[in-house]
């Protein structure tokens, strides 16, 4: 519908404004932008709000030692922005389970899992994560009786050195295996961070109507800012409404997250900062320490690496941008722990073989969504049965195998 | 600095230039803001002078040969216009060329082709004794180097120009002319940094699902989608830049030629080229079509030929637009598939003519299914050349491999149908929106729809500009 302004008559004289038009057409701009803003808000709030409570609600950060964990026997309700409600059960030990930890019966393998958020199922029901499939698809493959215990821990447990801690406590559990899925976050992540701070202490107390009549001023201040703070909400929700749909499309994802910092997306580089070198020295002085007491309380640890979205992306593609590669921190990490005499197994050329592997997650928040967690516990329960564990394998192949993984 | 895409800097600047230019309506003042302003615009394209110096040579050997044709040399016409277009065949670095005698320091020549295309025009007309073009150093430098036809064209005319550059009286600028223009640079700004950056994504997106494993009816559906987004895209980008710079142009006073005119609406490929970078294919018709099929005629009197000499003109014509895209084989091949379709279609009308006489085929013409089946086949064959146009031989191998043979025929014939039906019921709902009118005209072209237009699309370009925080795609035909 545009004017060719060859059709424009050289010096004829434009024809005049009519004086209402002055008016009239910046208000229906206002108009069209406030319509428009005040419709996407509307779809927004039905769309993604998410609720006030989180999983981390039944969180406790009692010590510096343990880095907290949930708080025994409490359920939690929470709803992210972009996903559905999901229920946080926590067991009598604190941890995200529906069974009590007890003595091992007989002839069960039972494996217990560490690791953060993703290993704790966190954004999906206990029964679509991974570590609630994982027997049962290792089960169906062995005819083993399986069991999981899931130590893993969203929040500040989820940091690496309270992860580590917690390995005391996991050996007395008296498993067959002990698993950790690691995820660049974790290795990010590797300090610890300062306890959240969940009170609302930065807002204003809300006034009462007398307060508000003695202290004009204060209850105007009070009012803009509940008003600022109610733009600030629907800004977001809008923003975030226009990011998990953009952010579906696997080229945006990848390209949206390479422009990230280099603390969130270094691990992708060919040639990591020096942070994310100091961040794998770390790494490697934990799994050293590690492999050492697992080795002598006799338990095979099995040390993994899980893609976040945009590394799936990448690696499903199978092409990315010049100075990049998604294998990267996969081979550092075998080279560590293969290194330190542990098992490792590699997953990650797996998600060459699945279409579109970044569906299976939330577009923003990163966690894997239930089919995520499905496609995780498969690949997990091939390369565990496959030789990785000889006690998993029915044909017991050589560890060396398993620990070079393929492509 | 973004300034060779449709960034907000570019329209930033843009605005800025056509204010300063408004200060006064002398030609003088004018002139001297549009070669500060193309000279600004250069300078944040590369901040080494010294890239600039094969441009500059080109520029200079231009003007020269323009001068030596001014002066009377008609003579030495011809060899100016093959010097001029050696010397650009070097500087484009042409792969028939032996790579030995290239420039390998880096240098600039973005806006190359489009200066290219203004001084032979230049030279043509002048050495042709038609129109005899006094051109001085100044306006032949305001000319090359105006900074809103730079990266893309579009591909004015030297006449057109100065009658408005240099025009004692300029052209009128009101109100509403003002708000019109405003609203093409939004909604330019929108197609290139929303719409467009969006078709790619999902044309990119579609590109990587053919390699994955999938369904064949899957990878059907993704092939299909690889080819219909790219056009859309290419439309949306290139349309769109044009869009602003047609507007900054006309907001400093300058009518710019349309390079666009619906091209999806043709309802053939002769009729798509005659909507579709007009500038070019109008440039080409004038000065390689037209003096061709003169020639040939003069030569070949039989009259049973005579029709097809026109085919084999279009052929010509159109495989060097198809070249003219780039250096590499797969343009050769983009050439001789935009070439083979306007030829083919040429033929087909004269065989149609031949078999239903003419009234036969005047009204097989104005057939309303013929004419929606033709532009769905117009789309469709636009799509497939494509193909050479965005790819390179590995990329094309490895597309076209990802599926079987039969299930690419049955893509094509989808995309066929489905491009038929949509652009039919896209050309009725736009027939009906502009049926409803007031006595000012149609009610969706008035300046309160446009405001609303320009008001949504500038709010969602904004939005998602800033959401992304990345860099305003890059201008596809920047690169020719």
């Amino acid at each position: 519908m545009s004017e060719s302004n060859l059709a424009d008559p050289a010096h004829a004289k434009e024809a005049k404004l009519p004086a209402r038009d002055w008016v009239l057409l910046p208000l229906i701009g206002l108009l069209t932008v406030g319509v428009l803003a005040g419709s996407a808000s509307l779809v927004a709030k039905r769309g993604f709000s998410g609720s006030t409570s989180v999983g981390e609600d039944c969180m406790v950060y009692k010590d510096t030692l343990s880095g907290g964990g949930g708080v025994p026997n409490s359920v939690c309700w929470e709803k992210v922005t972009e996903g559905g409600w999901v229920q946080y059960r926590f067991n009598s030990s604190g941890y995200r389970s529906d069974t009590e930890f007890g003595p091992k019966l007989p002839g069960v393998f039972r494996i217990l899992i560490i690791g953060s958020s993703m290993d704790a199922g966190a954004r999906v029901p206990i029964e679509e994560a991974f570590a609630t499939r994982l027997p049962e698809e290792i089960s169906q493959r062995t005819g083993q009786r399986t069991e999981a215990y899931n130590l893993a821990l969203a929040g500040d447990g989820a940091h690496m050195p309270f992860v580590v801690r917690r390995f005391d406590y996991a050996l007395a559990t008296k498993p067959d295996l002990i698993l950790w899925a690691l995820t660049p976050w974790d290795l990010a992540h590797i300090a610890p961070s300062p306890p959240l701070n969940r009170s609302n202490s930065h807002l204003t107390k809300p006034l009462s109507w007398k307060g508000m009549r003695d202290h004009p001023v204060k209850a105007l201040e009070y009012g803009v800012e509940r008003l600022q703070g109610h733009f600030d909400h629907t800004d977001a929700q809008i923003t975030y409404m226009l990011q998990h749909f953009l952010y579906k499309s696997q080229s945006q994802c990848i390209a949206s997250y390479l422009r990230q910092a280099d603390n969130e997306n270094g691990y992708l580089k060919s040639d990591p900062s020096a942070q994310w070198k100091t961040d794998l020295g770390e790494f490697s002085d934990y799994d050293a320490a590690i492999e050492q007491r697992v080795r002598s309380a006799h338990v095979p640890l099995v040390i993994t690496l899980a893609p976040l979205r945009a590394q799936a992306a990448m690696i499903s593609m199978g092409t990315w941008p010049p100075g990049y590669d998604p294998y990267k921190l996969d081979d550092e990490l075998r080279a560590i722990v293969v290194g330190d005499g542990g098992t490792y197994i590699d997953i990650l050329p797996e998600f060459r073989s699945i279409a579109n592997p970044e569906q299976h997650y939330l577009p923003i928040d990163g966690h894997p969504d239930g089919e995520g967690h499905r496609i995780l516990a498969g690949m997990l329960a091939a390369k565990l049965t496959g030789g990785a564990v000889p006690a998993l394998s029915a044909t017991r192949p050589t560890q060396t195998s398993a620990m070079q993984g393929s492509r | 600095m973004g300034m060779d895409s449709a960034s907000i800097q570019f329209v930033a600047f843009g605005l800025a230039a056509a204010i300063l230019s408004n200060f006064s309506r002398s030609r003088a003042w004018r002139s001297a803001v549009l070669m500060v302003a193309s000279l600004v615009f250069l300078g944040l394209l590369a901040h080494n002078p010294i890239v600039f110096l094969p441009l500059a040579g080109f520029l200079l050997l231009g003007y020269g040969a323009l001068v030596l044709l001014q002066r009377g040399w008609s003579k030495s016409a011809v060899w100016s216009v093959l010097a001029v277009l050696f010397v650009y065949i070097w500087l484009k670095k042409y792969t028939f060329l032996p790579s030995g005698i290239f420039i390998y320091s880096p240098y600039f020549t973005l806006g190359l082709s489009y200066i290219l295309f203004r001084v032979l025009h230049l030279l043509i007309e002048t050495g042709d004794n038609r129109e005899k073009y006094r051109v001085g150093p100044g306006s032949y430098l305001l000319y090359t180097l105006n900074f809103t036809t730079f990266v893309s064209g579009p591909i004015q005319r030297y006449d057109e120009f100065a009658r408005d550059q240099f025009a004692d009286q300029p052209i009128a600028l009101g109100p509403r002319t003002i708000g019109l223009q405003l609203e093409r640079i939004v909604r330019g700004f929108f197609k290139v940094n929303v719409l467009a950056m969006l078709l790619d994504m999902l044309r990119v997106d579609a590109l990587a699902q053919l390699h994955q494993p999938l369904p064949v009816s899957l990878k059907m559906f993704a092939a299909a989608r690889v080819a219909v987004l790219y056009p859309l895209f290419l439309y949306a980008n290139f349309s769109g830049y044009i869009d602003m710079v047609i507007a900054i142009a006309r907001l400093m006073r300058v009518r710019l030629p349309e390079n666009f005119d619906r091209p999806f609406s043709a309802a053939s490929f002769l009729d798509f080229w005659n909507r579709w970078h007009i500038t070019l294919s109008v440039w080409l018709k004038t000065y390689v079509y037209n003096p061709l099929l003169v020639a040939l005629m003069r030569r070949i009197s039989s009259l049973a030929i005579q029709p097809f000499l026109g085919a084999f003109c279009f052929f010509v014509t159109f495989f060097l637009v198809g070249l003219w895209h780039g250096r590499t084989s797969e343009f050769l091949i983009f050439g001789v598939l935009q070439g083979g379709g306007v030829s083919a279609n040429k033929l087909w009308q004269i065989e149609l003519a031949r078999a239903l006489g003419r009234k036969g085929y005047k009204a097989l013409a104005q057939n309303p299914f013929y004419i929606a089946f033709g532009r769905g086949l117009t789309f469709t064959w636009f799509a497939f050349t494509l193909f050479w146009f965005w790819a390179s031989w590995t990329q094309i191998h490895t597309v076209f491999a990802a599926l079987p043979m039969l299930a690419w025929l049955g893509a094509w014939l989808a995309i066929w149908l489905a491009a038929t039906a949509f652009l039919a019921l896209w050309e009725l709902l736009r027939a009906g929106l502009l049926s409803i009118k007031t006595v000012d005209g149609p009610v969706f072209t008035s300046r309160y729809a446009r405001v609303v237009y320009a008001s949504a699309l500038g709010l969602i370009a904004v939005v998602i500009t800033v959401l992304l925080n990345q860099p305003a795609p890059e201008i596809v035909y920047k690169a020719f």
